[in-house]
């Protein structure tokens, strides 16, 4: 009886280790919060906000590509391209793969970058109201910008007209979070979508505090605004933009740098940048370094060089020369040298630049003389002052003052101009040449069946 | 090699004589209890001794014994019998005949059958198959070896990811490895650093035997984890008795199953200034003919570059031809293995104990594999009721890792570099970049070191109490501890670490894996005609991985590489991540009539994987067998020693996926040394396993007292509710969204084939044939969702409907114009219309990297002391991709060194070849398309072995039980058409997701051939 009663015992207690450990299966993730912790308070949404910079920040988008792009479909013969990556290649001959990679990560970037702006302006009521003005600026802003580059990568330039017919992107203003909320958008048009900048810029531009860091200030958002305005050849608005900017700027300390390679390769913003990427071994992409850097700087091979006909156009004695350098073999730009340093998005040049060139179009000296911005450029590299100036004189200084920069091909665009093609002398490229548009990324088109691919990519 | 040998042999001479004493002879007869007739050919051994004769052709034999030996009588197709020798002096012996594979124990989950009495469709291997294979996972030595079991080595790396597909892929998203159970132990297979693999973890000569769970009968036991099928691998154990030692030592070298030729450096020149000069005649220029054209050409350009290439050398003069290729692979590449194992024990306490060295020296420069390994299974039988047992293993792997195949390290991409480029400069320094194309990753050799070192300590204790005959109880509880840690060190003149004076990294991950079986199994006999066992349990596990890393650079000399002396921490990070699964499990099995058999099995899973709404999953599976020759009318009939036949149906699931897949996420997104957040995933509450439904029918037969036996299964798997990354519009913020959509069905038959083509007193000769078809199809995607187009620009692997998972998807590659060089594309599917523009081209499916059939056949040959045993495998009607090709072999588009096929570009009109003109930089054919595509079937002397028993007397003297030397070759002879390295590869960066892993399958890119080994070895039992 005494056995069994052991028995009874022992199988009574193998049968309690059957049912156990039912909650054990709730387990939450170490690496992640879910949206009512992200999204509940205000200092999670600065958060959420910071987040947006990062996406920006990534090489995909202005971490370098956006300005690769610009300078490859921008070569002119001036630069070539020499690297074996065939996506920045196939820009450089115009001659693009709607399965591009990096322009299928530029664009999914673009958009988790806006999905994460618009997570925050959607909940901006739950951030501190003194807060809640910078936050929401910084976060139209932000938007602004990345739909700006995205009009001006995927859609044909405004100066080619018909822009309420010509397609841009689709805008998204609200947030995804849940499958329901997945929207299968059309391409708004070139129009809708530079009107959406400007709405989204102005008002940053309102909200916006003149000191905020390394972030989105007022005067930052004037100064991409007197780009908005430059590429829809509205020159008062650009000049007048570009003069608040240069103002509000100036009174924060900013100002021209006097050797002007002092004004690149830095690991923080100079007293010249009035907005730049931070770059540091932490957040380490510089998509620009890594193409047109060279081993010896911790570069790729050195994939771009520079060629003579580039280097001709600069005057004897121009300070800017100093940025040539035969490294790797080749002649490359020293403006993206180093490892780790910042990628410039807005100096203050550029602003002297357009200011020079919206007075000198309309015939105004809002600010200062046309003359008076040309020659502080010129001054800078050692180069003497004009007594007068035409606008090919202003645009050339525009052209030599921001090369590399991503600039040149933005610029064609505006003024009509037309893209030297490198290896076939007598094949130019019309400012409006859908070849100069990038395509919808074909896994774009694959996923949404709203889209309309570009012209020239295949329908 | 010859200190161990000697060392070996010493430990042999001293080992005590056991010392027996031959005082008599025994004779007897033997006959077959079939027929009552005599027996010629029985083999006749003394057990544990090399002793032994052979029946006579009146099957009669005589063999000298002493008192308390055992004699052992085995014959093909009859049952083993032992006895012991008592005084007799004469012994008379009957064999049952025995349909060998009825008998044989067949371990499944929770419990065993024999092999007679299963219903569900299980592969079988024994250790002992494979012992001495050298490679350094047992995984890479299944192959061949089972029926419907596909193994492929993604490369020649060593300890790197192996491959297994069990019925055909059933996931397109999730994971599609089985399970692996050891001894019970659902244990890690995946999910530590980098590529490394942790089952090489796993010495595989302590394995006793393979058991691979297929259909739903015998895998849904597993539930929620049991859609690829499960692997059982039980590890050996003791047996009572004289202790048995072994000693085994194994020695061979490596080299790479296959070369690729590459342009020498005149052809190199050659097609350089060809391919600069066409792009100069193009635009009206003649360089050649017309000096002024000269200046600013693309052939000044090109020579240019050939002068940089040459480094200090004149590649006008022709001196240099550096073989690039040569210098990736490891002259010295090798195997050695040393193992030593003990086993016995008494009527209470049994305990098998092994340990060994395993080495691979890669065939690839800069890639080691060094395995240190030690077992101890012990168990005891407290009382008559209750039993308690340990398993305990503990191994060291060290391995010295290569970067993934798209690095510039990865030894292979050295065939980019130039012919013409030497080696080293006139100082003896290696030359870099820019005389080199690309980096010359021989740096690595001298300047850069990669260690990963891992612990594995796999350990579980159990207990057994018997409540009664019938009634038993088990529980087992166990750990999987792997501790790993890898170290990077990048010196300031390697391409990592050539800008920040040198990059080092160091990783650590610890993966901890408990589980928990407890079930109850009952056993009774009803009415003598109702056999009934039933098991009933659960089970619990749970995983928690800890993952470190931090990265620094600026280093002050190369030689201090621990990052205590980076002056500059880049990146530091830790995560941890887990997850549980609990598990209830029931299983019936019942037999009446021994002729008619039924299974009945059941789990219910629930997982913290799944969504809030679908936490429970459940998993029946039935089956039913019918002895046909048990039945009267095929009683005793000629020839048919067996026909059953068994049907089976269940269902399975697959939770292989994301541990937090089901929730929405926000995770860290810094910016400029700022915090900050960004969404990561969209929320799926009700995300669940992946179902699959499996049908199975098969046949099992033995004809001729099972001289041929075998088995023929069809089934057809749907697998349900695929857990699929649905592509979504970029512009919501999100690329992909997985929920539970889509189906996805495997289907084919499987053959297995054993036969015993000859037997006698010296000769005997067996023969087994595998054989499996798997046609994999993908049957729904999302709604209104027809594909998944490829999502890479090198390569072409997409998802559509009614094709196999993975399929090469892209422009169909239309050869050459004749009358000007263009590459031209088929513009239309019905392949009638071309273009030269890559955009124009139309996207069609251009090829299947999934094979048609897989086969292997092994033959063990046996002359007197004599062993030969060889397997071929194939693998047919796949085909390979080469992403690397738009490099290679892209007739010179760049300054990469092209395969020598480039050579035969078109030069002028009316020339007929498949390579285009040579034209720099301008892409004339080098995009992705079917132009690198080819065969990837193969055929491969996988396993050669010939062995030699030393013969009684010579073993008699040496004191020792048996002896044997062999010679073991792996990979020997590889038959294929496939024009890049080795057929069997895939380019293990494609695999960095999950998702990636199942679609991107059949892909070349720089990968490394195979391992061609050629061992000898000794091993020596006493």
């Amino acid at each position: 009886m005494k056995f069994k009663n052991i028995q009874l015992q022992l199988l009574m207690s193998a049968c309690l280790l059957l049912f156990s450990c039912d909650h054990q299966l709730e387990l939450t993730p170490a690496q992640g919060v879910e949206p009512d912790i992200a999204l509940g308070s205000s200092t999670a949404i600065t958060r959420v906000l910071t987040g947006a910079y990062s996406g920006l920040r990534n090489q995909e988008l202005l971490g370098g590509r956006t300005i690769l792009y610009a300078e490859m479909l921008g070569a002119n013969n001036e630069i070539r391209w020499e690297g074996t990556f065939n996506q920045p290649r196939e820009m450089y001959n115009k001659s693009i793969f709607t399965n591009n990679s990096y322009i299928t990560n530029t664009w999914l970037r673009a958009y988790s970058t806006i999905n994460t702006i618009n997570n925050v302006l959607e909940v901006i009521d739950r951030v501190n109201e003194s807060d809640r003005n910078r936050v929401r600026g910084e976060a139209l802003f932000l938007r602004g910008a990345v739909y700006f580059e995205l009009v001006k990568l995927y859609g044909l330039p405004y100066a080619a007209g018909n822009t309420e017919t010509n397609l841009a992107v689709p805008i998204m203003l609200n947030p995804t979070l849940a499958l329901e909320e997945v929207t299968f958008d059309s391409r708004n048009t070139v129009e809708e979508v530079y009107q959406q900048v400007l709405e989204d810029l102005e008002t940053a531009e309102s909200l916006l505090p003149e000191s905020n860091g390394f972030f989105a200030r007022n005067y930052v958002a004037s100064a991409l605004l007197s780009r908005v305005y430059l590429q829809m050849e509205r020159f008062e608005d650009a000049r007048d933009a570009a003069n608040r900017s240069i103002t509000v700027a100036t009174e924060n300390g900013k100002s021209l740098i006097d050797d002007y390679m002092s004004a690149f390769n830095n690991p923080a913003d100079t007293q010249e940048d009035l907005f730049a990427i931070q770059v540091n071994a932490q957040d380490p992409d510089n998509a620009m370094h890594l193409f047109y850097s060279t081993p010896d700087f911790g570069g790729r091979d050195g994939d771009v060089t520079i060629l003579p006909t580039h280097i001709n156009q600069y005057e004897e004695g121009d300070e800017r020369l100093e940025q040539f350098v035969e490294r790797a073999g080749e002649i490359r730009t020293d403006k993206w040298r180093d490892q780790f340093r910042n990628v410039k998005v807005i100096r203050l040049a550029e602003m002297y630049l357009t200011r020079a060139e919206a007075n000198f179009r309309e015939g105004t000296s809002v600010g200062a003389t046309p003359l008076e911005d040309i020659n502080r450029i010129r001054a800078r590299v050692n180069l003497p002052a004009k007594s007068s100036l035409s606008l090919e004189e202003i645009l050339m200084e525009r052209k030599l003052e921001l090369a590399h920069e991503g600039h040149y091909i933005h610029d064609i665009k505006r003024t009509r101009g037309e893209i030297q093609d490198n290896n076939t002398d007598d094949l130019q490229y019309n400012y409006d040449d859908p070849r100069m548009v990038l395509p919808i990324p074909q896994r774009e088109m694959d996923a949404n069946p709203e889209l309309v691919q570009n012209p020239g990519y295949g329908g | 090699m010859k200190r161990s040998l000697l060392i070996v042999m010493m430990v042999l001479l001293a080992w005590p004589m056991t010392g027996w004493t031959q005082s008599r002879t025994l004779t007897g007869q033997v006959i077959s209890g079939e027929d009552n007739l005599t027996l010629p050919g029985v083999n006749v051994r003394i057990k544990d001794t090399n002793r032994g004769t052979v029946t006579d052709i009146d099957g009669t034999f005589s063999i000298p014994v002493s008192n308390g030996e055992t004699l052992v009588f085995s014959y093909i197709g009859f049952v083993n019998q032992e006895v012991e020798v008592g005084n007799q002096n004469t012994l008379n012996i009957t064999l049952q005949p025995d349909a060998q594979t009825l008998g044989e124990v067949v371990v499944v989950g929770y419990g065993s059958v024999t092999r007679g009495d299963l219903t569900g469709n299980v592969a079988s291997l024994k250790g002992s198959e494979i012992a001495n294979v050298p490679v350094p996972t047992f995984q890479e030595a299944l192959q061949g070896r089972m029926s419907g079991v596909f193994v492929e080595s993604s490369s020649g790396k060593v300890g790197e990811g192996v491959k297994i597909r069990v019925r055909g892929t059933s996931s397109i998203s999730g994971g599609n490895e089985p399970l692996y159970v050891i001894d019970g132990i659902p244990v890690t297979s995946s999910g530590t650093i980098g590529k490394s693999n942790p089952l090489a973890d796993i010495n595989f000569n302590d394995i006793e035997s393979f058991e691979v769970l297929k259909d739903a009968s015998a895998a849904a036991i597993y539930g929620a984890r049991a859609s690829n099928g499960v692997v059982l691998i039980t590890t050996k154990s003791g047996t009572s008795g004289k202790t048995k030692f072994n000693v085994g030592i194994q020695r061979g070298v490596s080299s790479p199953t296959r070369r690729n030729e590459f342009l020498n450096s005149a052809q190199y020149i050659e097609l350089m200034r060809e391919s600069g000069y066409n792009n100069d005649l193009a635009n009206g220029l003649d360089p050649i003919n017309n000096p002024a054209d000269y200046e600013d050409s693309d052939l000044e350009f090109v020579e240019g570059r050939l002068d940089r290439y040459a480094g200090h050398t004149d590649w006008r003069e022709g001196n240099v031809n550096t073989d690039w290729q040569e210098q990736a692979f490891n002259p010295d590449a090798g195997i050695t293995n040393v193992n030593f194992s003990a086993s016995g024990g008494d009527e209470k306490t049994r305990f098998y104990f092994s340990t060994a060295y395993d080495k691979q020296e890669g065939i690839m420069i800069r890639n080691n594999f060094e395995r240190i390994s030690g077992r101890l299974n012990l168990d005891h039988k407290v009382s008559d009721r209750f039993s308690l047992g340990a398993n305990f293993s503990l191994a060291r792997t060290e391995t010295t890792r290569l970067p993934e195949d798209n690095q510039f390290n990865n030894p292979i991409q050295l065939v980019a570099l130039a012919p013409i480029t030497p080696i080293r400069d006139e100082n003896g320094v290696l030359y870099d970049r820019p005389t080199t194309t690309y980096y010359n990753n021989l740096i690595d050799s001298e300047n850069a070191n990669w260690l990963t070192t891992s612990f594995r300590n796999i350990n579980s204790i159990f207990g057994e109490y018997v409540f009664s005959e019938k009634l038993k109880f088990r529980s087992d509880f166990a750990v999987d501890i792997i501790n790993q840690n890898d170290e990077r060190f990048f010196g300031s003149r390697t391409i990592t670490g050539q800008g920040t004076n040198g990059f080092g990294t160091s990783r650590w991950a610890r993966i901890v894996n408990y589980n928990t079986n407890n079930y109850f199994t009952y056993t009774n006999t009803f009415s003598d005609r109702h056999q009934l066992e039933a098991v009933a349990g659960m089970s619990f596990q749970k995983t928690e991985d800890n993952y470190t890393r931090v990265d620094g650079q600026e280093f002050p000399l190369d030689e201090l590489k621990t990052l205590e002396s980076a002056a500059e921490i880049v990146e530091g990070t830790s995560t941890f991540t887990n997850f549980s699964f609990l598990s209830y499990f029931s299983r019936i099995n019942y037999k009446l009539d021994n002729k008619y058999l039924m299974t009945v099995s059941a789990r219910y899973d629930a997982s913290s994987r799944f969504g809030e709404n679908n936490k429970y999953g459940f998993f029946p599976a039935a089956s039913l067998g019918w002895i046909l020759t048990e039945e009267e009318f095929l009683r005793g009939s000629e020839g048919l020693s067996l026909l059953k036949l068994r049907t089976s149906y269940g269902l399975t699931g697959n939770a292989e996926i994301g541990n937090f897949d089901h929730l929405a996420l926000f995770s860290g997104a810094f910016y400029g040394l700022e915090p900050g957040l960004e969404p990561t995933q969209i929320t799926n509450p009700d995300l669940n396993w992946e179902t699959t439904a499996q049908f199975n029918l098969g046949v099992e037969f033995g004809l001729f007292n099972d001289r041929i036996t075998g088995e023929l299964d069809y089934y057809d798997k749907q697998t349900s509710g695929l857990l699929l990354l649905l592509p979504l519009p970029g512009t919501t913020g999100f690329a992909t969204y997985r929920l539970n959509t889509g189906k996805m069905q495997n289907y084919g038959f499987e053959l297995v084939l054993n036969s015993a083509n000859y037997a006698d007193q010296n000769f005997s000769w067996n023969t087994s044939f595998n054989f499996a078809r798997n046609i994999n199809r993908v049957r729904e995607l999302a709604e209104d969702q027809n594909s998944i187009p490829p999502s890479s620009s090198r390569f072409l692997n997409g998802i559509f409907i009614g094709e196999s998972i993975g399929v090469f998807y892209g422009p169909n590659y239309a050869g050459v114009d004749p009358s000007n060089g263009d590459a031209l594309y088929y513009s239309n599917e019905e392949l009638t219309e071309t273009t030269n523009d890559y955009n124009e081209a139309a996207r069609m499916v251009v090829g299947d990297p999934n094979p048609d059939f897989i086969a292997g056949i092994t033959n063990n040959l046996r002359y007197k002391d004599f062993e030969l045993s060889f397997l071929f495998q194939g693998v047919f009607g796949n085909e390979i991709y080469e992403g690397g090709g738009g490099f290679y072999a892209a007739n010179g588009d760049w300054f990469d060194n092209s395969t020598a096929r480039q050579f035969n570009r078109w030069q002028n009109p009316g020339d007929i070849t498949n390579i285009p003109q040579a034209r720099l930089g301008t892409c004339n054919g080098c995009n992705a398309s079917s132009r690198y595509i080819s065969d990837g079937s193969y055929v491969r002397l996988k396993t050669f072995s010939l062995g030699y028993n030393l013969p009684g007397s010579l073993v008699d003297k040496m004191k020792v039980s048996n002896a044997r030397v062999y010679l073991m070759a792996q990979n020997l002879l590889t038959f294929t058409n496939y024009m890049g390295w080795d057929p069997e590869v895939n380019a293990d960066y494609l695999g960095s997701t999950t998702s990636d892993a199942n679609v991107f399958q059949g892909n070349d890119f720089y990968s490394a051939p195979q391992a061609k080994t050629i061992s000898l070895g000794l091993n020596v039992g006493f």
